[in-house]
């Protein structure tokens, strides 16, 4: 898995980002709102790009509300 | 036969299931009674799902209810949810069930969670419901296998085989939309209903199941349900994020922002701290790809 490689390739769409790589999934969080519309729009073409970086599946970070409370951590 | 208009919104399974059922559906019926008729009387793992309601269903009609019984093993992997509805459909037809407990987390191979993590749940489940089926003079053990289950990758099912637990909608070769087709004929509520497979399902393979992890998936599937989702959905455990799986139906609208954040807010309700949506949407058996487990 090479989380930079797929980073780049990313921003080749116009997805500046940030790729966190979790075993194969790769987790996309987007650096502004327009890079984050834009991963939405080409999420097909993103899909295409995964295997090549060596993922399986591809998420996108969701952003909370800015007064989004402090995570609850239970395990 | 004329049977009642469709007005479920494609995908949903089974949407595009004919309205008159072919001669050989019919037929596996058929086989299907004729071979409960043989077996004179049996205990089936009822968890409510499609299968093993209608099993459960053709069995009552077949065998009567003095010669069939259909047990609920009841755990922390197995939503409250379908209990609810496993429950709704025995009392709208008549099926006389019992409850077991089983505890399958209390056995270490199964909590470690393998790639065969269901062959440890099977064998504590066909444990328990078989002895029952003994002492109670059944003379068959059934699950609800149905013949499409047969190409995936379902090590449970050597679990029952040990057991000698007989899958006769498997026997009879009857398939998913098959048994989809004929619910719906018998009126069965949740013919078209998603699968719904154990909650250690969306906790990928080598990552501990315990009964927390458990509680906080069902509670956040039943967050994002009471948004209004509907179809396919899995909420995928990976430490403190979660990854939402949507049927492909739904994806385009939680993707816009605003629905976005309300689905952010509804999975981190239930103490996930991070939120991630699945590009890809529902994938059955998505963390068997993610953890390089093929069918077969």
């Amino acid at each position: 898995m090479s989380a930079a490689t797929l980073e780049r390739s990313l921003d080749e769409l116009g997805i500046r980002c940030v790729v966190e790589a979790m075993d194969r999934l790769a987790v996309i969080l987007p650096q502004d709102g327009e890079s984050e519309a834009a991963l939405v729009r080409g999420r097909r073409e993103a899909l295409r790009l995964l295997g090549a970086h060596g993922f399986t599946h591809l998420a996108l970070e969701l952003r909370g509300e800015p007064a989004d409370p402090a995570p609850l951590h239970r395990d | 036969m004329s049977l009642p208009p469709i007005t479920s919104p494609s995908p949903t399974p089974g949407a595009d299931l004919p309205d008159t059922l072919p001669v050989a559906t019919e037929a596996k019926e058929r086989a299907l009674t004729a071979w409960l008729l043989a077996r004179g009387s049996a205990l089936l793992g009822f968890s409510g799902g499609v299968d093993s309601a209608y099993l459960a269903c053709v069995a009552v009609d077949a065998l009567g209810p003095d010669r069939f019984l259909g047990v609920i093993g009841r755990s922390a992997s197995y939503p409250e949810e379908q209990w609810r509805e496993a429950r709704a459909v025995a009392d709208r037809f008549g099926i006389p069930v019992i409850e077991l407990d089983t505890d399958e987390l209390a056995d270490p191979s199964y909590a470690a969670n393998p790639a065969n993590r269901c062959y440890f749940c099977k064998s504590e489940l066909w444990g328990r419901l078989v002895p029952v089926a003994r002492e109670r003079g059944f003379a068959a053990v059934l699950d609800g296998t149905n013949a499409d289950d047969r190409g995936d990758y379902r090590p449970g099912a050597a679990a029952a085989t040990e057991l000698d637990v007989e899958s006769p909608l498997a026997i009879v070769g009857l398939t998913k939309d098959e048994i989809r087709a004929l619910s719906r004929r018998r009126g069965l509520s949740g013919w078209d209903r998603p699968a719904s497979p154990c909650l250690s399902s969306r906790i990928p393979y080598g990552t501990a199941v315990t009964s927390e992890r458990l509680r906080r998936i069902e509670a956040a599937e039943r967050a994002v349900r009471e948004l209004g989702v509907t179809g396919d959905l899995r909420v995928r455990y990976h430490g403190e994020l979660a990854r939402v799986e949507l049927s492909r139906a739904e994806l385009e609208r939680w993707l816009a922002p605003a629905e976005s954040r309300r689905l952010h807010a509804a999975v981190r309700s239930a103490g996930f701290s991070r939120v991630a949506i699945d590009l890809a949407g529902f994938r059955s058996g998505s963390l068997n790809v993610l953890g390089g487990v093929t069918g077969g």
